[in-house]
């Protein structure tokens, strides 16, 4: 009865105040509307494949428009585009040209890589940030760890899942990845000695040097913004901290302060702060510590209130807007967003889900659970499984 | 009625002693990766995600202080976490762990230089514990 009364205050609530007419909508209802369809047509570029000539010429297009389509970034379509997309391909190798509606080149490049396919995401890419700004993700990789073979490796696949590479094959196991801002360099934890010490593989050329081979442990490596520093936990003082290494210089200096337990840390973007979790007796939380510019400034160390107990795996997203990380929600682990430096959280998946990393166009997460790899959409929180079957994953972390 | 409130034994918890003794050179000790190492005493078992160390644990190890057999004796500390935490957050419990002990070795009167910590977090072969303990190897 309660319900039908309701139901009745309701209804008569809307016919006097909002009648059904779409001309008498308030005039803040219809800004929305208006707004909202607007962003719809109008934010998302349009974009056609005009000609591609050449031998390769049609398979390159018919490939480059479902890469394109992935990425949801254009509105690919005939009539009255924004931009114009023209190649030539021969032998796998692509001349892209990318112009705007009034005829401008935005873009003119070769790409002579040796297979079609990876010239087509590099250019799939460029077109990306051409336009929106934003870095794709189609030439992007995510370096993470599994045990199929028996005992932990680091592995590298693209952000599809696909173009699995295992990256080390060291005795007792490597941990702990890490990859460069370009995506060129790998750090992480080997244990081939028996102990754990930082390495960094160069993977263009091949080199592997060691970074930390320090008493006690060596690990959670980090690569600042810039590519030549790395925090790292290490021990060796008697009690672990962070440390920020000059890859160049061989050089270390303390940023943290603890009698605890620290880990994880990660960059600001902006390269002067770092974050990681701190155990000092109550549980990981989450710190911040600036950078100093010189070895004789102090770091200043700041606790990061989040509003859970348990905090670990630290990441900002690349626009520093927000920082996800590792929480545990009644007994289980679940990845956690949180504006940064304040804004709410959001839980983006429990069930023993951890160690998110943030896509480098910041529109994604991709995190482990349960021995899977998943892709998250911030937005949308679409999520799917982008790799499975190849032991227990572990650790992923996305280049930016 | 309660008028007066003492301190209950074991109800607070432990304090956390800082760890000030820098380790030295690890060169000569040999990692339970490569070989099978024999422990010196039985494992100190941890509940949680605490590295304080507890009576039971100093009990365990002060045999390890106190025999002049073993005075001579180079110990490594290896600490070992559970699976089902962050896998770094593991990596360092364990090596504050086994530092927590190496701290109660030396202030027994055992040589710092005689003692290396590890932390493996749970990325042990599998052979290893796979539990929240702390194992003193005899080298």
């Amino acid at each position: 009865m309660s319900a039908l009364r309701l139901t009745f205050l309701l209804l008569y609530f809307g016919a006097v105040f909002f009648p059904a007419s779409a001309a008498t909508i308030p005039a803040w209802l219809k800004f929305w509307k208006d707004k909202d369809a607007h962003s719809v047509a109008n934010n998302t570029p349009s974009l056609t494949l005009g000609a591609f000539s050449g031998g390769t010429g049609e398979s390159a297009k018919q490939a480059l428009m479902k890469e394109l389509n992935s990425t949801r970034q254009f509105k690919l379509t005939n009539v009255d585009p924004d931009f114009t997309v023209t190649a030539n391909s021969v032998g796998g190798r692509v001349n892209g040209r990318l112009v705007n509606r009034s005829g401008k080149e935005l873009l003119g490049r070769t790409y002579a890589a040796p297979g079609l396919d990876e010239n087509l995401k590099a250019f799939a890419d460029d077109l990306i940030l051409a336009v929106t700004g934003k870095p794709g993700l189609a030439t992007s990789r995510i370096v993470f760890v599994s045990d199929k073979t028996g005992t932990k490796q680091v592995y590298l696949c693209d952000s599809n899942g696909q173009d699995v590479q295992q990256v080390t094959h060291h005795s007792h196991g490597c941990v702990s990845p890490t990859l460069s801002m370009d995506g060129t360099t790998i750090a992480y934890t080997s244990y081939a000695s028996g102990f754990p010490i930082v390495q960094v593989l160069d993977l263009g050329q091949g080199w592997e040097r060691t970074v930390t081979d320090t008493p006690g442990s060596s690990f959670g490596a980090s690569f600042a913004p810039d590519g030549e520093r790395l925090a790292v936990v290490m021990s060796f003082l008697g009690n672990p901290e962070i440390f920020v290494t000059d890859l160049n210089a061989n050089s270390a200096a303390c940023i943290s302060d603890s009698t605890g337990a620290p880990s994880s840390p990660a960059w600001h973007p902006d390269g002067q702060q770092v974050i990681f979790a701190d155990d000092r007796g109550d549980g990981p939380r989450l710190y911040v510590t600036e950078v100093p510019k010189s070895n004789e400034a102090e770091a200043k160390l700041i606790r990061w209130r989040t509003g859970y107990v348990f905090c670990a795996d630290p990441e900002f997203s690349p626009n520093a807007d927000s920082v996800a990380f590792t929480a545990r929600i009644g007994g289980e682990l679940a990845v956690v967003v949180k504006g940064w430096p304040t804004g709410p959280s959001c839980v983006i998946q429990k069930g023993g889900a951890s160690h998110p990393s943030w896509s480098p166009d910041g529109q994604y997460l991709c995190y482990s659970q349960n021995g899977t790899l998943y892709l998250h959409h911030r937005t949308t929180g679409h999520r799917r499984i982008i790799l499975s079957g190849q032991g227990q994953i572990t650790e992923p972390r996305w280049m930016k | 009625m309660l008028t007066q409130c003492s301190h209950f034994p074991g109800f607070h918890a432990e304090p956390i002693p800082e760890v000030v003794y820098a380790l030295g050179s690890r060169d000569g000790f040999t990692s339970p990766l490569s070989v099978a190492l024999k422990p010196a005493c039985s494992a100190l078992e941890f509940i949680g995600v605490s590295f304080a160390l507890t009576g039971v644990h100093r009990r365990q190890l002060a045999p390890l202080a106190t025999d002049p057999a073993t005075s001579k004796d180079r110990y490594l500390i290896a600490g070992y976490a559970p699976p089902g935490l962050p896998e770094d957050f593991a990596r360092a419990l364990s090596e504050r762990r086994a530092q927590a002990a190496r701290q109660y070795l030396i202030e027994s009167g055992v040589e710092a230089v005689r003692l290396q910590t590890v932390g493996f977090g749970f990325d042990s072969a599998p052979n290893a514990p796979g539990a929240n303990v702390v194992v003193v190897y005899r080298q």
